[in-house]
């Protein structure tokens, strides 16, 4: 069953409750006054309502048909009683008699106009209480008026609820349109936050500018930093407009001099890359050497990951090994592109590192990764680190992922 | 160089939460859906309007009824009360209808000057007949009248108003009472009847709108989520490239206010934190969408799975389902939880997905085999909606037990192994 069809009927068994309940209390006010009935009706019937008001309280959240069942035979048993047991009722016993029956009990058309068979119960049901009210209390007031006033009872909830059943389809068509609408933001948004992460190269080298700068720009000129705060705003506002950035470099001279910002490269080269991020390493004052492999073709993807882990590596020389030089050196086989990335500095001992370890599983394993390959590391105090990062050659990604 | 303090660390971060982010998007979802709760309501204010109506005709009729009997020892006063109730009535009718959102107060105290002008006006003309509950008219309907602005207005103000009146209404029949040896139960009986009828159409309507909106409510929270069932094996969620896109702005200012020198080098202490603070929400966007799938955003993005739902998902495994798989999760989900919200809030469930473990049992080429178990507290087995074994079947084999009193459910799930795609 549908779902909202499951809440319309959730609905509409709060509403019977609510309804049913405050005409029990009305009736059973108007029942205990003194005299409304004889003492024996009033005796037996006080543990019929108590079942009749649980009955009702119950039919709240179970569709149960026991609940039902059992308030309306409650009902039907305090007419019976009052009607026939001792003395006739007063006026005020009437009037409570006819709140349970044209009110009280009523209240269970709410639930009973769902579906065709409760349709056929709903019927019944009013025929049977109707004859027995008019039946025992024909002498209490003109027939035709306790009967039209027990119609109008019964019909209201009826139509009430008809008319909220009515507006549920309403509702749900506009709220699946909302949907659509939401899943297509959805989407949308999530080919921007694509795009937006997607430009990794740039938001590696505005994640390091930050960085430097968090620290006060330790170790560099005032004029580099600038430089480099100016290409990567400049990168950024690119992103921003709508172009990706990724592919043209990481500073701001390649866009320059590129025929259009927006160019996408399928396979970049790798060589020209690896030259910006000497360039702006040198810029912040680590000397990086090139060795191997001047010229490797990457799909753009494996390259991303690559040059990223490549830099985090070389961040962490420049900030953490103590010396202002590193090598790279670059090696391709049939299936990999190999960077080692070698720094004489201070070392460290692996088992020490922990939390850092974290950051580098989380920003250069995982990236590796993501794409095929990965990350080792190698180092002791006062001997330098070496970090080995691989990635698979595109032709064969799809074997290496497999793996 | 030296180690500084790592909470902003190269090598990745080591700070912050991600859950920060997913709150936030959380609450504006939850912003967006309050203000579309009005769903829907506008089409039951036109039926509680119609009812106002009818009952006002009821009513009028039955003073028609007295006047023509001359019962009226101030006519005058029992006619303006139909009058100004007249007035009252179509003018709320109207201007709900196009204003067709929230009655403004000003409106709004019009109104129930105009209902309490009308009781008053009826309740003079009826007072030396000793009988409020027998002869009032316009005071009776006044009550039912409040059913006309209960779409646009709070529902307590409703209440309040019915609960004044019917605590008024009472208050003058004690006030105006006959004679002792006349107070019967048969001079009660009417008194009691009519203050309800003053008061329980408001009451009910009240309580039909609050059910009416909540469903409103539960619907969307369930079809905007619904939305996730689409999305790829990682998403970042809905909104949270928007933040994305705000930190690469506040990055972008801040590096062109550096590179402009309107910002000075070294920077303060308070712009560099400001930078520190800039690259770790930053790194955090960049990664999260790499980890959380479908579920993950359903869950926290959803105001009713978020407060039962725990999700266990450490290898982030139910982005392989397909989405046929993931309607039917997503709705066995909502049917543990959905039942009973209000009245039962210590119903919990955890969903744990995976971990895979390979070779148990023998599954076609080309697919793996993830668990997924779903152990609840307070669902007792026979209580839980019968839908949900369909919704369950169409996520994979399933096998369900009692476990300490509660339904406990293990899926096994064939999915298309990404080593193969």
């Amino acid at each position: 069953m549908d779902l909202i069809t499951k809440e319309r009927d959730r609905l509409l068994q709060r509403t019977a409750r609510v309804y049913g309940l405050s005409f029990t209390i009305v009736a059973l006010l108007c029942f205990v006054l003194p005299g409304a009935v004889s003492s024996t009706a009033l005796i037996i019937s006080l543990p019929l309502f108590l079942v009749l008001g649980i009955a009702q309280f119950r039919m709240g959240v179970s569709r149960s048909a026991l609940w039902l069942g059992l308030s309306l035979a409650a009902g039907l048993a305090i007419v019976v009683v009052a009607g026939t047991v001792g003395a006739r009722p007063s006026q005020a016993g009437f009037t409570a008699l006819v709140e349970l029956a044209a009110a009280s009990l009523a209240a269970s058309a709410l639930v009973l106009t769902s579906s065709g068979p409760r349709i056929a119960v709903l019927v019944v049901v009013f025929v049977v209480i109707g004859a027995t009210l008019l039946l025992l209390t024909g002498d209490l007031q003109a027939p035709l008026r306790t009967a039209g006033i027990y119609v109008l009872g019964w019909v209201l909830p009826a139509l009430i609820a008809i008319w909220i059943s009515a507006g549920v389809p309403q509702v749900a068509k506009r709220i699946a349109s909302i949907g659509r609408a939401h899943r297509a933001e959805r989407q949308a948004s999530e080919l921007e936050a694509q795009r937006r992460q997607g430009a990794r190269l740039l938001h590696d080298t505005v994640l390091a500018t930050l960085t430097l700068l968090a620290h006060s720009g330790v170790g560099v000129t005032p004029e580099a930093l600038r430089q480099q705060a100016g290409d990567d705003a400049k990168l950024l506002r690119q992103l921003r407009l709508g172009t990706n950035p990724t592919q043209n470099g990481t500073n701001g001279e390649a866009v320059g001099t590129a025929t259009s910002p927006i160019q996408v490269i399928d396979e970049p080269v790798l060589g020209t890359t690896l030259e910006s991020v000497k360039q702006r390493f040198g810029r912040m004052g680590l000397q990086v050497s090139w060795h191997g492999t001047g010229q490797v073709l990457l799909p753009s993807d494996i390259l991303d990951a690559f040059l990223l882990a490549l830099a985090e590596c070389l961040e962490n020389v420049r900030r953490h090994s103590g010396v202002t030089e590193a090598h790279v050196t670059i090696t391709e086989d049939s299936k990999m592109v190999r960077a080692l990335v070698t720094d004489s500095g201070v070392g460290f001992d692996i088992t020490d590192i922990d939390e850092a370890k974290l950051g580098f599983t989380e920003s250069v394993v995982a990236r590796l990764r993501d794409v095929g390959g990965n990350a080792r590391l190698f180092s002791a105090p006062g001997s330098g680190t070496t970090v080995v990062l691989e990635v698979p050659r595109g032709d064969v990604q799809t074997e290496e992922a497999a793996q | 160089m030296t180690f500084s303090a790592p909470e902003e660390n190269t090598l990745g971060v080591v700070v912050g939460n991600a859950r920060r982010a997913v709150g936030k998007t959380a609450r504006r979802l939850g912003r967006a859906t309050a203000h579309r709760a009005s769903l829907g309501t506008a089409f039951l204010g036109l039926g509680a309007a119609i009812l106002v109506a009818l009952r006002a005709v009821y009513g009028a009729s039955w003073f028609i009824g007295l006047w023509g009997r001359g019962t009226y020892t101030q006519p005058l006063a029992a006619l303006s009360a139909w009058i100004v109730l007249g007035a009252v009535i179509v003018g709320a009718i109207v201007t709900s209808r196009v204003i067709g959102d929230r009655l403004p107060d000003w409106m709004f105290g019009l109104f129930l000057t105009g209902l309490l002008v009308a009781v008053a006006l009826d309740l003079i003309a009826v007072w030396e007949f000793h009988d409020i509950g027998g002869y009032a008219t316009a005071a009776l309907a006044a009550g039912m009248t409040l059913l006309i602005v209960v779409t646009v207005r709070g529902s307590s103000e409703i209440l309040i108003a019915a609960g004044v009146l019917g605590a008024g209404l009472a208050a003058m029949i004690f006030l105006d009472t006959p004679a002792s040896d006349q107070i019967t139960a048969d001079w009660i009986a009417p008194q009691i009847t009519a203050v309800a009828a003053a008061v329980l159409p408001a009451v009910i309507g009240v309580a039909i709108v609050e059910s009416f909106r909540r469903m409103v409510q539960v619907e969307l929270d369930r079809v905007l989520v619904q939305s996730t069932v689409s999305a790829p094996r990682y998403a970042v969620g809905m909104l949270a490239s928007e933040e994305l896109a705000r930190l690469d702005l506040a990055a972008e200012e801040l590096l062109e206010s550096i590179a402009s020198k309107k910002t000075a080098l070294p920077l303060a202490p308070k712009m560099a934190s400001i930078a520190a603070s800039l690259a770790t929400e930053l790194r955090l966007h960049l990664i999260e969408g790499r980890r959380e799938t479908w579920l993950y955003h359903a869950v926290s993005e959803s105001e009713m799975l978020g407060k039962a739902v725990t999700l266990v998902d450490k290898s982030s495994l139910a982005g392989l389902l397909d989405p046929i798989q993931r309607d039917g999760l997503l709705a066995a989900a909502w049917l543990l939880v959905g039942d009973t919200v209000t009245s039962n809030s210590s119903r919990t469930v955890t969903v744990q997905v995976g971990p895979v473990a390979p070779g148990e049992t023998p599954v076609p080429e080309h697919k793996i085999l993830i668990p997924i178990t779903i152990t609840t507290t307070g669902v007792a087995r026979n209580r839980v909606d019968p839908s949900i074994w369909d919704a369950l079947g169409r996520v994979g084999h399933y096998s369900d037990h009692t476990q300490d009193s509660s339904l406990r459910v293990d899926i096994e799930c064939l999915v298309d192994n990404p080593a193969d795609v």
